[in-house]
């Protein structure tokens, strides 16, 4: 059952799966997914597979997760920074959110588009389809039973090759490396260009603080056609007088079982390692700093002690290329590593046999380059592949025959020793001259007979029926810069397998640094990246960094414009920003517009006003505050620029108190300003019975609009109330200038103002309560202060007064009791409906009393 | 190559106008001196970044307003510095008195962590010497703070106060980076851990650390 869920899936994949990828999931470890695009009667979901390594066939798959393209999904593109960089995506479903890299290329590109094509288009879906899927569906997103199920199947299924070779390299100390290691922990990931930038820096200088050192490097191959080790490999691994630096030994057929081939175990990897060990030069002591293995392909990397600590960057990979282009009975191993500063990779490969394949060869040379991928330290780089690196060391059993020479004449030139005619016949000769493969490889001249096939035990050529034409199949190239080779041979006296092994010692120029140029060469880096770094924060110059607002007054719009203009390199946002403790970016009598922005490369003006309001005027005219603030103007991610605003402002009967202006024979503005703030505070007993200034009002209105139409209904006109605020507040002229409206709705202004409303907020609730009792209303205004009271009285008056001429100003006590009641009777805070009736209640019984 | 062990340190440098916090930076990123006196009205701040004990220490430092009236509003800007500079002026008897408040305002605005370094600054300016170099001695050692006579000058210590102030800080706050190098998953750093606690509430953009 668990199979025919496989199968199911596999025939669902192919059928309805429209785009797949390969990411990386970027978790906590970095693992590879497939990621699929899957519809389904026009309804889309993403199917996440783990993988096995080498995994392409469905059984290879196992379904992680099902993430429907639904309203509540969604994916970002993270924006990326470096062209050919990968994409980042972050997908969001429910509450789960997963970041995934995309490979950079048009593949990423068309599946994303795909992704937001299905996400445009989706519909309130229904996901049934997707039930078969998962079982206990807790929620879309959740993991769906039959994955593990499918693991369980898949484990067990086929032995693929998987990679051995851990915890071998304990001998490796890498050098800085090791503070990468950490560094990387601690590293803030905004900080990650800026290690790519000096990374690639470091790179463009490397022969500032490089030289050049020669090691020498013994390459081997061997195809060992499953035998056991029966000799010494001395002969092979020490031919030379002098120890080499580093051993590179590749076999083939390690293990021709079944057993190897299905589960990749077997007793041969040691036995062979043994042999190896054994066999290498007795004048030096050796680390082996790898061993990997794919079924009978393995690699053994060597080094010599000494050079142990400039080893870092380790890392092993195989690639099978075998039955259904994936299995490992051929394909190929390798180590990468970094020794000193040059990188380089060594390649073992096993490449299809038979003499007519090799077009199947050059292929497997391709898959090999395109699938073999390194992972690296830095998380956030892609996967290197072998001919990312500088110096690539390519041997192994590359089955490339001598073709188009029947046996007997191969066997004659090799009698005569003319390898070079011999060598022309050479399909591997013959592709590389095409560039077909191995492009860019070099092999050095071949003076030793074919290495393939003998009679097992023997030097004598095949004898059996197939009589195979002799051929070097076994064969050691090199890829790369200051690579000079010492020798290239076989080796004839060692008789275990039917192939005879090869070796080449190459002589290789390896980067090493000088420390104390490499320390001078990266703090001359670090300070030029500083130095744009300081260079690129936004800054922009301003115009002026104080503004002051001369005489001020209430009600007055002033503005000054502060000119920002960018003179830094980068295009930059502004704000004002608000200061510690305080509620706003700025003093309610300031304002700035725009208070934040963009500013790209030019210019832009902002207007910085200032208008004083009956909020605010009261404690400017009593001189508790100042017209004084500083605004913090920010730049993201820049500086902060501080703009400093004063003013003075003209004291005014405006937003002053009843109290205050009835202990003032003289205008408001002829008194000094000491004086004013004394009288604030003084209890001196009042000098007038109500303030000059409502009587100035409220007699020109008595005496020229009683009859007025719509009066306190229409408004009047700004300039008009300048002229009449400035007449109130310097007494410059003895009645009051402009229409009869202006002057109303003066009167309502100044109403509005009082800093406490004739009815003081300290009756105001009480006013509430008793809103219907007559008596209880006028017991209220008989004890209030005598100044507020003689004030409410005298504007009831006038108010009855005009009331008996409503068949002119058409007036009534509704209107009047309603816009009065909201000046003379209100509360500090917001105000409901309900109140407001009640307060209309309460000031009605003033102006019908007498009326009756 | 060696990835960068990357270590975000604010500093904050403070003192009277005109002792010149401008011109020390600009000595010590640029190593620049311009001799006019261009009051700084507002906060400015620029990148360094130094080596200390092969660590990789950026530093950002920041330059504030020292004239009186803008004294309200830089303290805002106490709290995220991890180390302090005290500058006076050696020529100016008031801008080493001053130091005493500049020093109290630190205890009350800045972290208690926060790691401070006495400068007597324009030590080139011999024959106008007001503050002998003993008082300035006393005066550290009575916070228990390091003392430099520098100039922006000559470049006489710039470096090397530096240098202290972000070896002090990197001290003092040892304790949390060995925290953050051994938990993998806590991407932190002190920069981070800072970024948390706002100066300014809603305005989350005030000074972000990120230099991308
Ligand atoms: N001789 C001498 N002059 C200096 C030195 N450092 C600064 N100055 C001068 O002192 C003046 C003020 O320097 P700034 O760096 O602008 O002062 P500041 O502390 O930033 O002042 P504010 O920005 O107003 O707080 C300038 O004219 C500088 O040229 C120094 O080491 N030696
Ligand atoms: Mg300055």
């Amino acid at each position: 059952c668990q199979c025919h869920r496989i199968i199911n899936i596999n025939i669902f994949l192919t059928k309805y799966c429209k785009h797949a990828v390969q990411c990386l999931l970027l978790d906590n470890v970095m693992e590879s997914r497939l990621l699929g695009l899957v519809e389904h009667i026009k309804e889309h979901a993403l199917f996440l597979f783990t993988h096995r390594r080498m995994a392409i066939t469905g059984n290879d798959v196992t379904l992680q997760e099902i993430i429907p393209i639904s309203y509540d999904f969604s994916s970002f593109v993270c924006p990326c920074t470096i062209l050919g960089a990968d994409t980042r995506v972050r997908l969001t479903f429910f509450n789960e959110k997963m970041e995934c890299k995309l490979p950079f290329g048009s593949q990423t590109r068309l599946f994303l588009s795909e992704v937001n094509r299905a996400w445009c288009g989706k519909k309130a879906p229904k996901f049934d389809w997707l039930t078969k899927y998962q079982k206990n569906s807790k929620g879309l997103g959740s993991v769906p039973p039959i994955a593990t199920s499918v693991g369980k199947i898949t484990k067990t299924g086929n032995g693929q090759g998987t990679v051995k070779g851990e915890g071998r390299n304990e001998l490796v100390r890498s050098s800085r490396h090791t503070v990468s290691n950490k560094a990387q922990m601690l590293t803030m990931p905004q900080f990650g260009l800026r290690d790519n930038l000096i990374k690639c820096e470091l790179l463009k200088n490397e022969e500032a603080y490089t030289y050049i050192q020669n090691f020498n490097f013994f390459l081997g191959t061997y195809n060992v056609n499953g035998q056991t080790p029966r000799e010494s490999l001395r002969p092979w691994l020490s031919a030379t007088p002098q120890p080499p630096d580093f051993y590179c030994v590749g076999f083939q057929e390690l293990d021709l079982s079944k057993e190897a081939f299905f589960f990749n175990d077997t007793p041969k990897e040691q036995e062979w390692m043994k042999a190896v060990s054994e066999g290498l030069h007795p004048d030096a002591k050796y680390a082996l700093v790898k061993l990997v293995r794919l079924v009978g392909i393995m690699l053994l990397f060597y080094v010599k002690k000494e050079h142990a600590k400039h080893i870092s960057e380790v890392e092993a990979e195989a690639v099978g290329t075998g039955i259904m282009g994936r299995m490992g009975n051929k394909g190929a191993v390798a180590v990468r590593f970094q020794f000193h500063n040059s990188d380089l990779c060594v390649v073992n490969s096993h490449l299809a046999a038979h003499i007519e394949e090799y077009e199947r060869r050059n292929q497997d040379y391709k898959d090999i380059c395109s699938r073999m991928l390194f992972r690296q330290q830095d998380p956030t780089l892609p996967p290197l592949t072998i001919l990312k690196h500088s110096i690539v060391l390519w041997l192994g059993d590359l089955n490339y025959r001598i073709s188009e020479l029947d046996v007997d004449y191969v066997k004659d030139l090799i009698l005569k020793k003319d390898f070079e005619t011999l060598h022309n016949y050479d399909q591997l000769k013959r592709q590389m001259d095409e560039e077909t493969v191995f492009v860019g490889f070099m092999e050095g001249e071949i003076d030793f007979q074919p290495t393939y096939k003998y009679d097992t035990g023997s030097d004598y050529w095949d004898t059996s029926e197939k009589c195979r034409v002799p051929a070097w199949c076994d064969r050691i190239l090199w890829r790369g810069k200051n690579i000079v080779q010492q020798y290239y041979q076989s080796h004839m006296t060692l008789r275990t397998s039917d192939h005879k092994p090869v070796s080449s010692l190459l002589e290789i120029g390896i980067k090493v640094v000088n420390e104390e140029a490499y320390k001078k060469t990266f703090e001359d880096i670090v300070r030029s990246l500083d130095k744009l770094e300081n260079e690129c924060i936004p800054s922009v110059s301003v115009s002026q960094s104080e503004f002051h607002f001369k005489d001020v007054k209430f009600m007055q719009h002033r503005s000054e414009t502060l000119k920002l203009h960018n003179d830094g390199q980068v295009p930059c946002q502004f704000e004002f920003i608000q200061k510690l403790d305080e509620p706003a970016y700025c003093k309610p009598w300031l304002t700035a517009n725009p208070a934040k922005g963009f500013l790209a490369q030019a210019s832009i003006d902002i207007d910085l006003e200032v208008f004083v309001n009956r909020s605010t005027a009261p404690e400017l005219n009593s001189g508790q505050q100042q017209l004084e603030d500083i605004l913090v103007l920010h730049l993201e991610r820049g500086k902060d620029y501080f703009i400093s605003i004063t003013g003075s402002y003209l004291p005014s009967c405006f937003g002053s108190s009843i109290h205050t202006l009835c202990q003032m024979r003289e205008p408001i503005q002829e008194m000094p300003l000491e004086m004013i703030h004394r009288l604030v505070t003084s209890k001196r007993s009042q000098a007038l019975d109500i303030p000059k200034e409502i009587w100035m009002m409220v007699d020109h209105l008595y005496r020229n609009a009683s009859k007025q139409e719509d009066l306190f209904q229409q408004p009047g006109l700004r300039s008009e109330f300048e002229v009449i605020r400035d007449c109130l507040d310097t007494g410059t002229l003895d009645s009051l200038p402009g229409s009869n409206h202006s002057v109303a709705e003066s009167l309502l202004l100044f109403l509005d103002a009082l800093p406490d409303p004739v009815v003081p907020f300290s009756v105001y609730q009480e006013c509430l309560d008793c809103s219907s009792n007559i008596g209880q209303c006028k017991k209220i205004i008989s004890l209030l202060p005598q100044c507020h009271k003689n004030v409410f009285n005298y504007l009831t008056a006038f108010l009855r007064e005009l009331l008996k001429n409503s068949a002119y100003n058409r007036l009534d006590v509704n209107i009047l009791a309603t816009i009065f009641s909201a000046l003379l009777v209100r509360p500090s805070t917001k105000q409901d409906q309900m109140e407001k009736r009640k307060t209309r209640e309460f000031f009605q019984h003033f102006l019908i009393q007498d009326s009756h | 190559m060696a990835k960068q062990y990357d270590v975000l340190f604010r500093l904050l440098l403070l003192g009277d106008s005109g002792v010149g916090k401008t011109c020390l930076l600009c000595r010590f990123t640029d190593n620049e001196f311009h001799p006019s006196h261009i009051s700084t009205i507002g906060v400015d701040f620029k990148m360094k970044t130094l080596e200390i004990d092969g660590i990789k220490v950026r530093t950002q430092i920041w330059d504030t307003a020292g004239q009186e009236r803008y004294q309200t509003i830089t303290k805002q800007y106490y709290r995220r510095a991890q180390g302090i500079f005290l500058v006076y002026d050696i020529t100016s008897e008031r801008s080493f008195q001053h130091i005493m408040k500049w020093a109290s305002d630190i205890d009350e605005y800045a972290p208690d962590r926060v790691q401070k370094v006495l400068v007597g600054n324009k030590s080139d300016e011999q024959e106008k010497r007001q503050v002998a170099t003993e008082q300035g001695n006393k005066l550290a050692k009575a916070y228990g703070m390091d003392f430099f006579e520098t100039s922006a000058c000559t470049n006489h210590n710039i470096t090397e106060s530096f240098t202290r102030l972000a070896e002090l800080v990197l001290q003092a706050n040892k304790k949390d980076l060995e925290a953050l190098r051994v938990s993998i998953n806590d991407k932190l750093s002190l920069a981070d851990l800072e970024e948390e606690e706002r100066v300014c509430g809603s305005h989350d953009d005030v000074q972000k650390a990120c230099w991308c």
